[in-house]
């Protein structure tokens, strides 16, 4: 693209609120021209708002929004037009237009006043509605297609816009999965073919983790996370910003990290109907030693988490039959780094956990270990290990944790009625968040 | 490529462009205000008429004596050709004058706030303008510059009003009901106040239904023409917009993405169109539900973009307060009733029909 110099976009130190609420703190972005970048975060965390901020749609509290070297607010309405356009989540057209006539709205503002379209217009008007698949239904009415045809015909127009930066806000909220797949995927070639930047805001991180080549996070306003998609995407920053517990897995085939989302640790900002249970209660089992606790807390309405285990373990087969969450190392190899790092955030979201009487040796001593980073800040109870059995395989050292723990104030039960009541007695462990 | 631009026409009702309807309006309009002055409360033979007609249009070069035959009311033909010419004419000319610019503004205001209900009447818009027009005739502010006070006091008037219904519907309350709810809360205020000062005012209480159900009568060339120049500089400005209009309809917002100033443009087609309404009602009074009907008329017969609908609402706005006045005088010969009783007869059923098809159908949400 030829034309206006600089950063596709830019943002310094934006600052926006609505009235008491602060909708985007101080954000700092910049996106280089060709990026195809997924803007994410959890509902309300300030993605339309940037979007609105880039159409020049609101005025700052603070900061400044520049497209192509420009601020935004000199810029007249129509040149704003010819550098950025919108694919907004939803348009509620009043009348009924051929997507023809849909498509060729976005010719306006390279039209002079009273001048009408002319041939080359209609062709790329054609053209575009060819590139989405809608050639054929170019006469049919916009209020009368489907909603995955309509935004392909708001993506149509957007691209007879000739705008060498597209904004998209939840532009696939209202498709099914195969027309995500579709809108995502002929916009990932337009950014490819015609070096158009584009800014996506996206709920499905694997989406964005798919299609784009960045993914930014903002969580309540801020900017929190910011990279590739390999780098971005961790069970820690689900934890952190959206309060979900999630496995991140990598698909085989391409190498891209996927999440799979598992519960939640918080309850979500707002909305009704979202019956979260108790807990989670987090169980440190082995050996099938865990699963008695597992199934009596899961009968009381608790979520659980488990592990660390080893891969084949009875305790683990337990735990995936009650849909947990878990931190798995292979049989037999002591646990590693990486599902340590997994295990201690299971634990960090736990609001409770339970030491079922499992036999300790080298390879999984690490989770007491990690048990007791959390002493004082989640109850801790420990279920009482039957005399004269011997269980400690570590040379003594699992008993001297243990030891540790009951002086820091984890406290003992007898069973799984016991561990109930104690859980009951925590109100913070119980509580229907 | 070459051939590819070749699509398929819509064929969902409003999908299709007839430019040619415009046409096919306007040689209908041309034909009535041709013929509508057979009609009148005095009885002339229609041949005599239409010659009067050809021989003033002409200059004088046809018929040079085009009372020949006929009965000659005692001032001679040029009394005859009064009757016709000054009376009947311009009455008529009014009554496409005032249509066509009920209708433009009906049409604008539908555009604007994406709203099938909109109208000046039922916006409160000719009522603001009957207002304040009133206000001239009751405390007979400059008698002798009326045919200019009286418009201008009606734009006062109407763009007060105007601007109290963008204030409504910029709110955050704005949805289609308010709106309506507001134009109607507002109509009905601001024609109690009219009542209210044509009862108590010198001029005695006969004026209340001339302003109140509008009126074309006892008017002349001059107010003809001031109505005509405003409603057609004020229109032909506001059928500059149909694209604008057009871009609107997908909401602000995205209008605004795509190169409209949404805002400037919803301010100026508003004030545009309370200007015309201004003009229309200036000398007649309230004349309700053309600016409603007229622009429904024409996206059935035109199609519904915006380009054509715009000049479409003005033919067809003057087609429907000509015939309103046609209708008048067949059905009570001798009498022109004031012509809003007939509109209203007319529109009041339509207005019922689109509420209730807007209930029917499911709502497309609010704007």
């Amino acid at each position: 693209m030829t034309g206006p110099t600089g950063s596709a976009l830019r943002l310094r130190g934006v600052t926006v609120r609505f009235g008491e609420r602060t909708a985007l703190q101080d954000v700092n972005l910049e996106v280089p021209r060709g990026q195809f970048v997924a803007l994410t975060g959890p509902n309300g965390s300030g993605k339309t708002t940037l979007l609105r901020a880039a159409l020049g749609f609101l005025t700052p509290d603070a900061g400044s929004v520049e497209l192509f070297g420009s601020e935004v607010l000199r810029l007249s309405v129509a040149e704003r037009a010819r550098r950025v356009a919108w694919v907004p989540q939803e348009e509620n057209p009043r009348e009924d237009a051929p997507l023809l006539d849909y498509v060729l709205y976005g010719r306006y503002a390279h039209l002079g006043w009273l001048q009408g379209e002319t041939a080359r217009d209609r062709e790329a008007a054609v053209r575009a509605l060819r590139a989405v698949g809608l050639e054929e239904r170019a006469g049919d009415g916009i209020l009368s297609v489907s909603g995955g045809e309509k935004q392909r015909a708001i993506l149509a127009r957007a691209l007879v816009q000739e705008a060498p930066l597209v904004l998209l806000d939840e532009p696939t909220s209202h498709l099914d999965i195969a027309h995500q797949l579709d809108l995502l995927s002929r916009v990932r070639e337009l950014s490819g073919e015609r070096g158009v930047t584009i800014v996506a805001a996206l709920h499905d991180l694997n989406l964005a983790a798919r299609f784009s080549d960045r993914i930014v996070v903002l969580s309540r306003g801020r900017r929190v996370a910011d990279g590739v998609p390999a780098d971005v995407l961790s069970e820690e920053l689900l934890a952190r910003v959206w309060g979900v517990v999630a496995d991140l897995r990598r698909d085989p085939r391409t190498g891209a990290p996927y999440l799979l989302p598992h519960h939640l640790v918080r309850p979500a900002p707002s909305g009704p109907g979202t019956f979260l249970g108790k807990g989670p209660v987090h169980v440190v089992g082995g050996g099938g030693s865990g699963a008695p606790y597992l199934r009596a807390l899961s009968e009381a309405g608790y979520r659980v988490t488990a592990g660390a285990l080893h891969l084949l373990d009875s305790d683990l087969e337990t735990a995936e039959s009650l849909g947990a969450l878990t931190a798995v190392e292979v049989p037999f190899a002591p646990i590693g780094d990486e599902v340590r790092e997994r295990l201690r955030t299971l634990l960090e979201a736990a609001t409770a956990i339970v030491v079922a009487p499992f036999p300790v040796g080298p390879s999984n001593l690490p989770n007491l270990e990690e048990v007791r980073r959390l002493l004082g800040r989640v109850p801790i109870l420990l279920v009482d290990r039957p005399t004269g059995e011997e269980w400690d395989f570590a040379g003594g050292r699992a008993r001297a944790l243990l030891a540790e723990l009951r002086r820091g104030g984890a406290r003992p039960v007898a069973g799984a009625a016991e561990m109930l009541e104690a859980l009951a007695a925590e109100p913070a462990a119980s509580a229907s968040q | 490529m070459g051939a590819t631009a070749e699509v398929p026409t819509g064929t969902a009702r409003g999908l299709g462009r007839r430019p040619w309807v415009l046409g096919l309006l306007l040689a209908l309009l041309g034909v009535g205000v041709f013929f509508s002055p057979i009609l009148g409360t005095v009885s002339v033979s229609p041949d005599t008429v239409l010659r009067i007609l050809l021989h003033q249009v002409s200059g004088g070069a046809l018929f040079s004596d085009p009372c020949a035959g006929a009965s000659v009311p005692a001032s001679g033909c040029s009394g005859l050709i009064e009757i016709v010419w000054d009376a009947r004419l311009s009455e008529v000319m009014l009554a496409v004058v005032v249509g066509a610019g009920l209708g433009i503004s009906g049409g604008t205001l539908q555009g604007v706030f994406r709203n099938p209900l909109a109208d000046p009447f039922l916006l409160g818009i000719s009522s603001g303008g009957t207002l304040g027009a009133a206000v001239v005739v009751v405390f007979r502010i400059g008698v002798s510059e009326q045919n200019l006070l009286l418009p201008l006091f009606a734009f006062v008037g109407a763009i007060a009003t105007g601007a109290v219904i963008l204030v409504a519907a910029r709110s955050r309350f704005g949805s289609v009901e308010t709106l309506l709810l507001t134009g109607v809360a507002l109509s009905s205020f601001l024609s109690a106040v009219l009542s209210l000062l044509l009862l108590y005012s010198p001029t005695g209480s006969l004026q209340v239904d001339f302003w109140l159900l509008g009126n074309l009568g006892s008017l002349d060339w001059t107010q003809d023409g001031i109505a005509f120049g405003v409603v057609l500089v004020a229109g032909t400005l506001l059928a500059t917009y149909g694209r604008e209009l057009n871009l609107l309809q997908l909401g602000p917002d995205v209008a605004q993405s795509l190169g409209v100033d949404s805002r400037k443009v919803r301010v100026r087609l508003l004030l545009l169109a309370s200007v015309t309404t201004a003009a229309a009602v200036a000398f007649t009074g309230i004349i309700g539900f053309v600016g409603l009907v007229s622009p429904h008329v024409v996206r059935r017969i035109a199609g519904n973009d915006y380009r054509l609908v715009l000049p479409g609402a003005a033919l067809v706005g003057g087609g429907f307060l000509l015939t309103a006045r046609d209708l008048s005088l067949v059905a009570f010969p001798g009498t022109l009733l004031p012509i809003g009783i007939f509109t209203s007869f007319a529109g009041a059923p339509f207005f019922a029909y689109l509420l209730f098809r807007r209930r029917g159908a499911s709502t497309m949400g609010t704007p």
